[in-house]
């Protein structure tokens, strides 16, 4: 189980001379997500999605609040540990492509202080179960698209963590791809694991998803199952819920300034 | 620390870094192959070269009366030098054609159309010879062949005048040569081949590991960020000193790696030239074995410098986002760098306790020291700790960097426009303080070679050409990157109250000024006597020309580039307390000379905040120039300036004159920031 409470990111610019101006990508979100369950974050771009990700999994750290995960009723905090359960994925988590990726999985296996004959063991498990078999010892950048993301999901199974936290990862993927991500969600919420992700496909999210938390200007204005929101709203798809939620909460349209902002800043993030 | 993760992580980055083939390629291709290839290519030039001078011939037209004694010199000449010539197979033999004098009409045209080299007409009166020679110095045969006619003539003269004292019946050895004089070198061959390698070998070390780290730098931290590896890493239960040193790790391993491979190469071609040299002259052969401490003292110079520049090199690249933009920003490093390396090759540096402590510098001079057998242990230990030092700090400094969520996660936008294409650039605004640093180095550079060349050769017009290399090189970089030049450079009008709050102010910080030099020269003695004299040896008498070129030109151009450029650029993008502390600081380092630095630094920062409160760069130019212009007067007349106001006059101010200087001065620059501030509200 992982938790965050009243999660806090502000961010200082300063684009003209001697005027800071802060403002909050993430205003105060607490959520958790359990054993067995997915969770998934919808919001417009520059909603404040990657930035409570990222403090979700101790990239970041919050302005204020606290992000702690619960395993076997144990509460861990330290950002080490807490890392040491999680498997994070999102675009810009790139592979080192001069390695191969048995090379890369063997190294991570001894920072997560895994054995080396368990390291081993559980590199033929994934290899097999994504088919890696052909292409573990090629280097990554040889891979295609395909084969990268099967090796990028490997990674972040190799020290088979307790949490995983996806932003976006089927953004811009095929068919094929995709779904293979999504059946992988789907598996390891059958073995018990916590999954808190973000997507901007509605179908996807309303497939996969135990619960939805609809952000937006780095506020919770949704949560819920789907037909729980269903029941709020009135809207009767998730598109209608989502545009409804949207407009209550002061819309796009009026906040374009701020928008902009968010939205450059995550491109930023993608170089 | 958790060695078993730092040791996986350098391991990953080393396998990174080395299936890189750039980095391999620097590492080893130009050690490998380069240098001797560069070696090789010299030796042939230099073959290629003396080959071709032996094939010279001169064409020489002689209308002498002289009882042709003149040829018979000119036949002597040439038999010896071919004797000479096949005793030892490389010295410079020379064909000579003699043209028939009756052949040529116009020597003019002969010598013009190459005809001929030289022609030499003689006469002879009283028993002296008189002889024109005419020649082409435009033409580097007729040249040669002329010193050759000179020679001749010169053994003529010498047989001549034994001759004649021999005819006197005296002793013609006695005379001509009553003064034998032969040189003796006693320096051991150990001596002499430290003193070459101790000239070269700091420099090329230093641009060999500053190379070496360049690549493995710029790969773990702009490379890593380039390639999107950076999110992947900091997702791991690593700690951001972990992942620091196993980077700072394996780039310091790949520089030392890289200088052994260049030493190692040097070295050898060295020793195979020395060995060459060693057989035609015939010099002593040498112990290596004298060189061992040398060699060992020189392996911990490498491995300490090795730590400083992977470190400084690492917090240069970490800021960029990109390969391409930490090459930019490696540049300026490297050729600073180069420049402090470039004391090595300076004669009569020494290795004092505060020269240990400047990075650069107290690696080449140590090596050099070490190679000339010029040893002190305890200056050993100053450069040796003062490096692990400065890269500790540079360590510390670069985890603040990792720790930056600022740094690691902000956008591509580098600043450094002076590379983009022009057509995409926005006009307007300032220029950015990425494109100003670059610009400024570069500019620092300039003068510190082109600049001090010129000074030392035209003086005081190099002075002036120093002053427009300052003004033209920023304004460039203004123009190239359209950026607006009135906003850059404050263009602006100022209001009256602005140049009394200037004048005022700067008639207070001359004066405390004068307490501070006359402090630091008792401080400093020996220092500010030489730039006394320096300053009337380069200047002379002219006091017009140097008023124009001391005080006006600075006034301008300094004031343009310093607050201007590099005031509005830093001011745009920092606090305006931070802007102006930066320029002042750069402004006292300017003007390259430890006592000067305080003063200097102190009128920057007045004419920072002038230029900042009137929102106008003329006040400050004008203030500027006042300054200026008051040291020419008290440098020129001293005795006038004594009897206006005696107090300057002193060598040695006692304790009051100290407190009324700088309580005037204190009075008077209160009062001019209250008259400056008194306005800006009043405008508000």
């Amino acid at each position: 189980m992982i938790i965050a409470d009243n999660l806090v990111k502000t961010f200082t610019k300063n684009e003209k001379k001697n005027k800071k101006s802060d403002f909050n990508a993430v205003d105060g979100i607490s959520l958790n997500v359990k054993e067995g369950e997915i969770v998934g974050i919808l919001g417009p771009n520059g909603a404040g999605k990657t930035t409570l990700l990222r403090m979700m999994s101790k990239l970041m750290n919050p302005t204020s609040g606290m992000v702690s995960i619960r395993i076997n009723d144990e509460e861990i905090s330290d950002d080490i540990e807490v890392k040491r359960h999680i498997g994070y994925l999102s675009n810009n988590t790139k592979l080192y492509g001069r390695l191969s990726t048995r090379e890369l999985l063997q190294m991570l296996g001894v920072i997560y202080g895994i054995s080396e004959e368990d390291t081993k063991r559980r590199i033929d498990e994934i290899s097999q179960v994504l088919t890696m078999d052909s292409f573990i010892d090629n280097r990554i950048e040889k891979l295609s698209t395909g084969q990268t993301q099967r090796a990028s999901i490997a990674r972040c199974l190799v020290h088979d963590p307790q949490v995983y936290i996806f932003d976006e990862p089927t953004l811009g993927l095929d068919i094929i791809s995709s779904a293979a991500i999504v059946d992988f969600m789907k598996g390891e919420r059958e073995r018990g694991k916590t999954v808190l992700y973000s997507t901007h496909y509605m179908e996807e999210a309303e497939y996969l998803c135990d619960r939805i938390i609809m952000i937006h200007r780095g506020r919770i204005i949704g949560e819920g199952t789907p037909e729980e929101l269903r029941m709020q709203t009135g809207h009767d798809s998730l598109r209608d819920i989502f545009a409804g939620l949207i407009a209550e909460n002061g819309g796009l349209e009026s906040d374009m300034s701020d928008l902009g902002k968010g939205a450059a800043g995550k491109r930023r993030a993608r170089r | 620390m958790n060695t078993k993760i730092i040791c996986t992580l350098v391991k990953k980055e080393m396998l990174d870094v080395f299936r890189d083939k750039k980095t391999v390629i620097m590492m080893l291709v130009v050690p490998i192959i380069l240098y001797p290839l560069i070696f090789i290519g010299v030796m042939q030039l230099m073959t290629f070269i003396s080959s071709s001078m032996e094939e010279q011939n001169y064409k020489i037209a002689v209308e002498a009366e002289d009882d042709g004694r003149f040829l018979h010199k000119l036949e002597e000449f040439r038999r010896d030098s071919q004797a000479k010539g096949e005793q030892t197979e490389e010295s410079q033999s020379y064909e000579i054609t003699l043209i028939d004098a009756d052949s040529i009409t116009d020597y003019e045209t002969a010598l013009n159309e190459e005809e001929i080299d030289v022609y030499v007409s003689g006469q002879m009166e009283d028993g002296k010879i008189q002889y024109d020679v005419y020649y082409l110095s435009s033409v580097e045969n007729s040249a040669y062949a002329a010193n050759l006619v000179k020679e001749v003539c010169d053994g003529l003269k010498e047989d001549m005048t034994r001759q004649m004292i021999a005819e006197e019946g005296m002793d013609a050895e006695a005379i001509l040569e009553p003064i034998h004089y032969e040189k003796q070198d006693i320096a051991s061959s150990e001596q002499s081949i430290g003193s070459i390698m101790g000239s070269i070998l700091p420099f090329m070390l230093i641009v060999s590991l500053l190379m070496g780290t360049m690549y493995p730098a710029i790969d773990t931290t702009a490379g890593e960020r380039e390639r999107g590896t950076l999110e992947t890493i900091l997702t791991l239960p690593v700690t951001n000193r972990q992942l620091i040193v196993s980077k700072f790790i394996t780039v310091a391993v790949i520089g030392i790696a890289s200088a052994l491979l260049n030493i190692a190469s040097m070295g050898a071609i060295t020793l195979y030239m020395y060995k060459m040299l060693d057989m035609q002259t015939e010099m002593n052969s040498f112990n290596l074995a004298k060189f061992v401490p040398a060699i060992l003292v020189c392996m911990l110079a490498i491995f300490a410098f090795s730590l400083f520049i992977s470190a400084v090199a690492m917090c240069v690249t970490s800021f960029a986002k990109s390969y391409k933009e930490a090459n930019n920003y490696i540049t300026p490093l490297m050729l600073v760098v180069m420049f402090v390396g470039y004391i090595g090759f300076i004669p009569n540096v020494e290795l004092t306790q505060t020269v240990a402590m400047i990075p650069v510098a107290n690696i080449c001079l140590l090596i050099k020291n070490m190679l000339l057998f010029k040893v002190e242990y305890a200056s050993i230990a100053v450069v040796l700790l003062s490096n692990v030092a400065y890269a500790v700090l540079a360590i510390l400094f670069l985890s603040r960097i990792y720790d930056s969520e600022a740094i690691l996660f902000s956008d591509g936008k580098a600043g450094l426009q002076l590379f983009e294409k022009r057509e995409n650039l926005k006009k307007g605004g300032v220029p950015t303080v990425s494109d100003v640093w670059f610009v400024v180095a570069f500019t620092i550079l300039l003068i510190l070679y082109v600049g001090s060349m010129l000074q030392v050769k035209f003086g005081l017009a190099g002075v002036f050409g120093t002053q427009m290399i300052l003004l033209f090189v920023p304004l460039f970089l203004v123009v190239y990157t359209k950026r607006d030049i009135r906003q850059t450079y404050g263009f602006a009008r100022a209001k009256v109250s602005g140049y009394l709050g200037g004048a005022l102010m700067m008639i207070g910080i001359v004066l405390i000024n004068f307490v501070l030099a006359a402090g630091l020269m008792s401080l400093f003695p020996e220092s500010t006597s030489n730039v006394e004299t320096a300053f009337a040896n380069i200047f002379g008498d002219n006091v017009l020309a140097v008023f124009m070129v001391v005080a006006i030109a600075p006034a301008v151009c300094e004031e343009m580039l310093f607050r201007g450029v590099i005031m509005h650029s830093l001011k745009a993008k920092y606090k305006v307390s931070s802007a102006i502390a930066i320029t002042a600081v750069l402004f006292g380092l300017y003007h390259m000379s430890l006592v000067k630095f305080i003063p200097t630094g102190l009128l920057g920062l007045i004419l920072c905040i002038v230029v900042w409160k009137t929102g106008s760069i003329y006040p400050a130019m004008i203030m500027h120039f006042i300054n200026n212009a008051i040291s020419i007067i008290i440098t020129y007349y001293p005795e006038q300036v004594e009897k206006v106001l005696p107090i300057l006059g002193k060598s040695n101010f006692t304790a009051v004159d100290v407190l009324c200087l700088c309580a005037a001065g204190g009075i008077f620059a209160a009062s001019g920031a209250l008259v400056l501030y008194k306005a800006k509200s009043a405008a508000k």
